[in-house]
């Protein structure tokens, strides 16, 4: 029935799982930055960070690495909507650095989406309740 | 001297950004720049080499791809607060430069809008001007024509064929706004596109 050669068939086989393994991570990047903007939020909730700050904690806490660049317009576009606010500051560095503050209606909104996430987490939690059962 | 060379190596990448974020205000590019220049030196933590800044900067992106987040995300949040046909029409001409699409959307957004207003003005004007406004069908040779829509000082006259008569009002409105219309569209969804893209591209 099968008349390819076994090496053609290996490479297909090869081939097929390295295009599952693309689509799972294609997903699992999906699914991150849809946690994103909350977990920048998140990192906030303690006190004022500067931009590498943000980005250390986020790769570090939620194994989310970025571009490091896409991190200064998510946050200007957080102050433009009023979630947090900017200053310079004078560090021992010798240089200025900008640090984030999450403004009242910026605690409001993460509490909102934290909750709103939970809800979310436990939902899906309980549907693969079974999965964890049977792959043990 | 190494330090030297790292640091003209970073106003040399800063400087790119700046050339590449040229149609924001400058009070932002000078924002954006200064916390830039403040990442890459807290990234090479007081040591300036020149492979340590580059190190620095590769990590940040291209300065092509650096003022495209910043632009996109921009332009988004501005189209999105207010969807006007203008508002829609600057954000596209300021991602013009940035992409090969946005050329392409540049193009085509001018191109639409300038076809719908020939069609409203030559509508808007055939009440006043009924001979020199229409849409004359103008014989090129013995096969081929050409169509010349609008308002002239000259009319064609006898060579040529005028196709709507008092038609071209209700038409050249419709045809108009039902143009115009599509162009918005096709600017709103340009610039989700180049947010999206953006975004995607070196997530």
């Amino acid at each position: 029935m099968n008349s390819k050669p076994p090496d053609d068939r290996r490479d297909e086989a090869r081939r097929k799982i390295v295009g599952r393994a693309q689509e799972l991570g294609k997903w699992e990047t999906e699914v991150r930055k849809g946690g994103l903007g909350l977990a920048v939020l998140a990192i906030l909730w303690p006190g004022r960070l500067y931009g590498l700050e943000i980005l250390r904690r986020l790769d570090s806490d939620a194994g989310m690495s970025i571009p490091e660049g896409t991190i200064y317009p998510l946050l200007s576009r957080m102050k433009a909507e009023g979630l947090v606010d900017s200053e310079w500051v004078e560090s021992d560095a010798g240089h200025p650095r900008k640090y984030y503050r999450l403004t009242d209606p910026g605690r409001e909104r993460v509490r909102e989406m934290a909750q709103s996430w939970r809800a979310f987490a436990q939902g899906l939690e309980r549907l693969l309740a079974p999965i964890d059962g049977e792959s043990q | 001297m190494t330090r030297d060379a790292g640091m003209a190596h970073l106003d040399t990448y800063l400087d790119q950004v700046r050339r590449y974020l040229k149609p924001l205000p400058k009070s932002e590019i000078d924002e954006v720049v200064a916390e830039l220049r403040s990442h890459v030196l807290d990234k090479v933590a007081g040591q300036p080499t020149p492979n340590q800044v580059e190190a620095a900067i590769e990590a940040l992106g291209s300065p092509r791809e650096v003022a495209r987040f910043n632009l996109t995300e921009r332009v988004s949040a501005e189209v999105e607060e207010d969807r006007s046909p203008l508002t829609v029409l600057r954000g596209i001409v300021r991602l013009a430069g940035l992409s090969l699409y946005g050329a392409f959307a540049g193009l085509v957004s001018f191109t639409g809008y300038g076809i719908a207003a020939s069609f409203l003005i030559a509508a808007a004007v055939k009440p006043f001007a009924r001979g020199r406004a229409g849409l004359w069908r103008l014989p090129d040779g013995t096969d081929s024509f050409s169509l010349t829509l609008g308002v002239t000082d000259h009319p064609p006259g006898h060579q040529g064929q005028e196709l709507l008569g008092w038609w071209l009002i209700p038409i050249g409105i419709a045809v108009g706004l039902g143009l115009g219309w599509l162009t918005w569209r096709f600017g709103l969804f340009s610039v989700r596109l180049m947010r999206r893209s953006a975004r995607r591209g070196r997530a």
